[in-house]
């Protein structure tokens, strides 16, 4: 997309990150605005850290009682369990109390305390938008709310009659219009360098790895991607890039691809979804690039 | 049976790898506008802090005073103050951003804008030399690269030193402009 006048391009910080939505076409900087505007909404319904969000007070009430919650927040629920079926359970929004043991989130003193044997089966979807836990349990959205925002971002851009955009949440990318454009990623050894990795047109792009958050546990080095099946977290080091039709499921499907890359090759065929993960070789300590449209194809 | 995953290796591909890059949101004018359309005017009413001042910032914020001005604008609207307008900086590992900060007439946040943002090899934002480079290099600044580099995927910390740098601009403006 070229910068001409009528494009307009801004950022402001919001999902913990910094969020950059470009746009063209006429009236786009009040497409822009309203862009903002959604990614602004899903933050305030879907953050851990905002008590007064959709999954606060899912954490506090809902392995008491049933909780309604905002339609965005019920499809967001409903996509991650078919993410966590498909990968059988790889993917897996319940363990916020892990994050919360290693420091990546905050602990609230009025979530009930969890158990220790709760997982995302135990969070059931009831009829107008309720939800109840039938294990005391803690959800975080944050593997998969930050996509979610992009295509709402995206969405709104289109219902304006922008021809052309993009939006950019930190590592998680969709864009539209009649150009192609490279997807970068971080070195992850060297977080300022910059490998081109795909050609990506009307599609998402969403990258996850450990470099920028990096904790020393127990004498090895860390990262905020959580094991579901073993409750340990991922290696950092690795990064996973998974290029998708729409940018919530390129974002949840990073997290499996990150927990079990075998795994995954199944999954990405399903969601027509590709995955490229840079790591290093447990051998020879040099770096390489695995990318999934290369492999082998697993029939269902 | 599961077979064997293809792996490449990566340094034929790190060769391609590109340093840093830049990108100017909003010019100073740009971004009083955005933030305050209805506005008739903008004072200059950049503080000099002092060392009470300072101390009285970081004790309310939590947040280190780094530098002793306080870039701040009135903004006029119908012949009354209709608010703030201020401009601060923050360095992170890998970035460095300008940005502004709306306040309302009683002191709260009413919008915020990323007006540049610029990438960094990791040490170098520390260094006093290396940051004397933009000085005055705003319109033509040297790290705006190529097209293509605009994608870059991969979290940033950006935000955090953000939401601290406005705390401690909302401890400025009760310690200077209020």
């Amino acid at each position: 997309m070229s910068d001409s006048p009528a494009t307009v391009r801004r950022a402001r910080p919001l999902l913990g990150t910094l969020v950059e939505i470009t746009a063209a076409g006429p009236d786009a900087e009040s497409a822009v605005a309203q862009a903002f505007h959604a990614v602004e909404q899903v933050h305030g319904l879907m953050s851990y850290h905002d008590r007064a969000s959709d999954i606060s007070r899912l954490n506090r009430e809902a392995a008491f009682q049933p909780v309604a919650v905002h339609a965005w927040t019920w499809q967001v629920l409903a996509a991650a369990r078919a993410f966590s079926e498909a990968s059988g359970g790889l993917f897996d929004i319940t363990v916020a109390p892990t994050l919360t043991r290693l420091g990546y989130l905050p602990r609230h003193a009025d979530f009930p305390r969890a158990s220790g044997h709760a997982d995302w089966r135990d969070i059931e979807l009831l009829p107008q938008q309720q939800v109840r836990f039938t294990r005391p349990l803690r959800v975080d959205l944050g593997g998969i709310a930050k996509g979610f925002a992009v295509d709402k971002a995206i969405e709104t851009l289109q219902a304006h009659g922008i021809s052309a955009g993009r939006v950019n949440a930190g590592g998680d990318l969709r864009l539209f219009g009649p150009k192609a454009e490279t997807v970068h990623v971080r070195h992850p050894h060297s977080p300022s360098l910059l490998l081109p990795l795909s050609e990506l047109r009307n599609g998402a792009a969403a990258t996850s790895a450990g470099y920028f958050a990096p904790k020393h546990v127990g004498g090895r080095q860390i990262s905020p991607h959580i094991h579901p099946h073993t409750g340990q977290a991922v290696a950092s080091g690795t990064s996973a890039t998974v290029l998708a039709a729409d940018c919530m499921t390129a974002d949840a499907l990073t997290k499996i691809v990150l927990a079990d890359c075998p795994a995954a090759l199944p999954v990405l065929e399903r969601f027509e979804a590709r995955a490229i993960l840079l790591d290093r070789d447990p051998n020879t300590g040099a770096w390489r690039m695995l990318d999934s449209a290369h492999q082998e194809k697993h029939c269902a | 049976m599961r077979k064997d995953l293809i792996w490449l290796s990566v340094p034929a591909l790190a060769a391609a790898a590109l340093p840093a890059h830049a990108v100017q949101y909003f010019t100073l004018e740009q971004a009083q506008h955005a933030l305050f359309p209805e506005a008739s005017g903008f004072k200059d009413a950049k503080v000099l802090l002092t060392a009470d001042q300072r101390e009285a910032i970081e004790k309310a914020s939590k947040v280190r005073v780094r530098g002793v001005e306080l870039n701040a604008w009135r903004v006029e609207a119908g012949g009354k103050v209709t608010g703030w307008f201020l401009v601060d900086e923050v360095y992170g590992k890998h970035e460095f951003i300008t940005y502004a900060v709306a306040l309302d007439a009683t002191g709260a946040v009413r919008g915020i804008e990323i007006m540049d943002y610029r990438e960094t090899h990791g040490g170098e934002v520390r260094n006093a030399n290396w940051r004397a480079q933009f000085t005055g290099k705003r319109a033509d600044a040297p790290l705006v690269l190529d097209q293509d580099i605009k994608n870059i995927s991969g979290a940033t910390l950006s935000c955090k030193h953000i939401a601290d740098g406005v705390r401690r601009l909302l401890a400025s403006y009760e310690a200077a402009l209020k």
